[in-house]
């Protein structure tokens, strides 16, 4: 009763590869822990023997997850209220949502924190089909002010206002 | 005494803005839908990064409290309850609002909440600095089993797969090894790039687990079309009947009582308790009320409600006390309090007195203050509820970068951000539960020193680690749990069946 018996229909490579994933990770871990350097005066067990343990644990568990899915056990997904439990997976939203996250991660440093933020909220409510898209234009754009506003000038969290906004006092901690 | 210099802290009119500031945010936050308090907690530390220590403790206070009222509301009121955390809320309380008792559903959450809560702030009080005194004299062999027993219990016992719950305890207790090894300074899985060396910080991978990961894995599968939101009646029978004060009173105490023990015992915290309280009230309900179960008994809401209060107020004894986080909210106030190098802990009542008992101070002033708000705002909550999807999902996607960006102004923890926010979205995909990850990653570190300590004690014989009486007992009583635990579980799987085949009959 630990897990769910699964729909024949699912084909669970992508959750045997996730599974493999912990597998490598302990492999990658095993193999460079010995590179650990051991101070001379060490008297314990030392730096290494914490990741030996975490790492061979990785190891086990992520091959008993692979084992139990070979067995027809598959993971339960998890639920929330927006979610559509039938709906097949939007992998085009998702690739545009990681898309805008880069984009933002770029556009911080040379256009500014409120250019980024107007940029990712736009592009994401756009990804999720809001409609209309002007009206998701216009409210990313209050919210960057907003919360540049607010955090940059009033918290003083020094968030980059960019070559834009850099000329006006209120944005700025 | 110390209380009421703590209260002379919380009063001040600047602070009790703070504390109302910090309750509306949380409760703001918490009402959005797949956003618990955890996630509530880890979104809006930003907001506390400029505040000096007492106002953000004040803050967080209000935060840790509101973002448990918010999920309330929301399972009571949207027609799709699907977290977990207040599922059993969800149970009765979504169908008394769908038979148009949404108010008294709503009144007796909050007023059961803030009966809990008061009653479970006052134990604290009492209780936190004596356990303080006692967790003095605990060495580090029991620290070790307390933290044992915390992974074991957040890690194995707590999601629906005992495989992927390990899983997530290792990755999380992985992550946590990266950068300097605290005992000895030397470097682990650094790959000497200056980014790792500092470690990954705590709030990166939990605004990335809870907040991006969730809006990834909502987005992949979204609900389109408006959302239902189930209308609250007003008017005077809509609000709680003299039968129905006199059916939630003793519910209320029950699950406070049942509820705060719980949460102060690394057991799983408010989970466990509102399906321990709920179960209790379905027992003990008689005659008609007893038919009422499944199909709208203000029982079945009053206790629970009060349970999960009781038992975050509970789960504060472990964290201020031992400093061992039992939850993943825990863990996030833990996060927060390190920011301002507090360190939680037996010494933090002699050390920083002022400042814990200001913050307990502050529970009780949050307490008030959210049952004197929230029922008035209901039609803002509602609102709030009704968000469109897109604008919500955007919004977190903002913050959570927000969040990240500001721990050091730096473009690149946005990029960890990402990647932890990918990992937490195939998480959900294949059922593997993300509390136990950061649960782990903080509690690793600290795990592994004590561990090393005890073993340099005893010249690297692990038999040392049984040695003290109480870490024995410990590891008795986890045994214990465990055995219990396969017991509830059978139960909750039978309890969890049930409501569905009354639905099927109706």
């Amino acid at each position: 009763m630990s897990v769910q018996v699964s729909t024949p229909a699912r084909r669970p490579t992508g959750e045997i590869l996730f599974a493999l994933v912990f597998v490598s990770v302990g492999v990658a871990g095993l193999l460079t822990a010995g590179s650990i350097p051991i101070p001379p005066s060490e008297t314990g067990i030392g730096p290494r023997a914490f990741p030996y343990i975490v790492c061979s644990m990785l190891v086990i568990v992520g091959t008993g997850i692979v084992a139990q899915v070979f067995r027809g056990k598959v993971g339960q997904a998890e639920e929330s209220e927006d979610l559509d439990v039938t709906a097949k997976t939007d992998w085009v939203a998702l690739a545009k949502l990681v898309g805008f996250v880069v984009l933002h991660i770029f556009l911080i440093e040379p256009a500014g924190w409120p250019v980024a933020a107007a940029v990712l909220f736009s592009g994401a409510a756009w990804s999720l089909e809001a409609k209309p898209l002007w009206k998701a234009v216009i409210i990313s754009v209050v919210l960057a002010l907003v919360l540049q506003y607010v955090f940059g000038g009033l918290l003083g969290v020094s968030l980059p206002p960019g070559p834009l906004l850099e000329g006006v006092p209120f944005f700025n901690g | 005494m110390m209380l009421l210099e703590g209260f002379s802290t919380a009063l001040q009119p600047v602070y009790l803005l703070y504390a109302l500031g910090g309750v509306f945010v949380g409760t703001a936050v918490g009402v959005l839908p797949g956003i618990g308090p955890a996630m509530t907690v880890a979104l809006l530390m930003p907001i506390t990064y400029a505040l000096d220590p007492a106002a953000a403790l004040i803050v967080f206070a209000g935060i840790y409290y509101g973002g448990m009222y918010g999920g309330s509301t929301t399972s009571i009121l949207l027609n799709t309850p699907g977290e977990s955390s207040s599922i059993v809320t969800a149970l009765e309380g979504n169908k008394m609002a769908k038979a148009g008792r949404g108010a008294a559903a709503l009144a007796t959450a909050a007023i059961g909440s803030f009966v809990a809560g008061t009653i479970a702030t006052v134990l604290l009080s009492f209780l936190a600095p004596v356990v303080a005194q006692l967790a003095v004299g605990l060495g580090p062999v029991d620290y070790v089993a307390l933290m044992v027993v915390a992974f074991l219990t957040v890690g194995a016992l707590l999601g629906a797969s005992v495989l992927r719950g390990l899983a997530s305890l290792s990755l999380g207790l992985f992550i946590g090894m990266i950068g300097i090894d605290d005992s000895t300074a030397q470097q682990r899985f650094t790959f000497d790039n200056p980014t790792l060396v500092d470690g990954i910080d705590m709030v990166l991978v939990a605004v990335g687990l809870f907040a991006l990961g969730e809006a990834l894995y909502v987005a992949s599968k979204l609900r389109h079309g408006p959302v239902e939101v189930i209308p609250v009646s007003k008017g005077k029978n809509a609000w709680l009947s003299k039968e129905d004060w006199k059916r939630s009173w003793k519910p209320w105490l029950r699950g406070t009582f049942i509820g705060f023990p719980i949460g102060t015992v690394p057991a799983g915290g408010a989970d466990v308790s509102t399906f321990l309280s709920y179960a209790a009230e379905r027992k003990l309900a008689k005659g008609r009320n007893k038919a009422e179960f499944g199909k709208g008994a203000i029982e079945g809401v009053a206790g629970p409600e009060a349970a999960n209060n009781a038992a975050a107020a509970g789960v504060l004894v472990p964290l201020l006390t031992l400093g061992i986080p039992t939850t993943a909210t825990a863990a996030m106030m833990l996060t927060a309090f390190q920011r301002y190098q507090i360190q939680p802990g037996p010494l933090l009542f002699e050390n920083q007195g002022a400042l814990v008992w200001t913050l307990i101070a502050s529970l009780y002033v949050g307490n008030l203050m959210l049952l004197v708000l929230n029922l008035p705002l209901v039609g803002l909550w509602v609102k709030i509820l009704q968000i469109p999807r897109p604008y919500l999902y955007a919004g977190i996607l903002v913050f959570a970068a927000l969040g990240a960006f500001s721990v050091n102004f730096a473009a690149a923890d946005v990029g960890i951000l990402l990647v932890v926010g990918i990992l937490g979205y195939f998480m959900r995909r294949y059922g593997y539960p993300v509390a136990p990850m950061v649960v782990a990653m903080i509690l690793g570190p600290m795990f592994e020193v004590q561990l090393r300590r005890s073993l340099q004690l005893s010249q690297n014989d692990p038999a040392a680690l049984f040695s003290s009486p109480f870490a024995v007992i410990v590891y008795v009583s986890m045994a214990l749990i465990f055995v219990g635990s396969w017991w509830l579980r059978r139960r909750q799987a039978s309890l969890e069946a049930a409501p569905v085949k009354d639905e099927l009959s109706v």
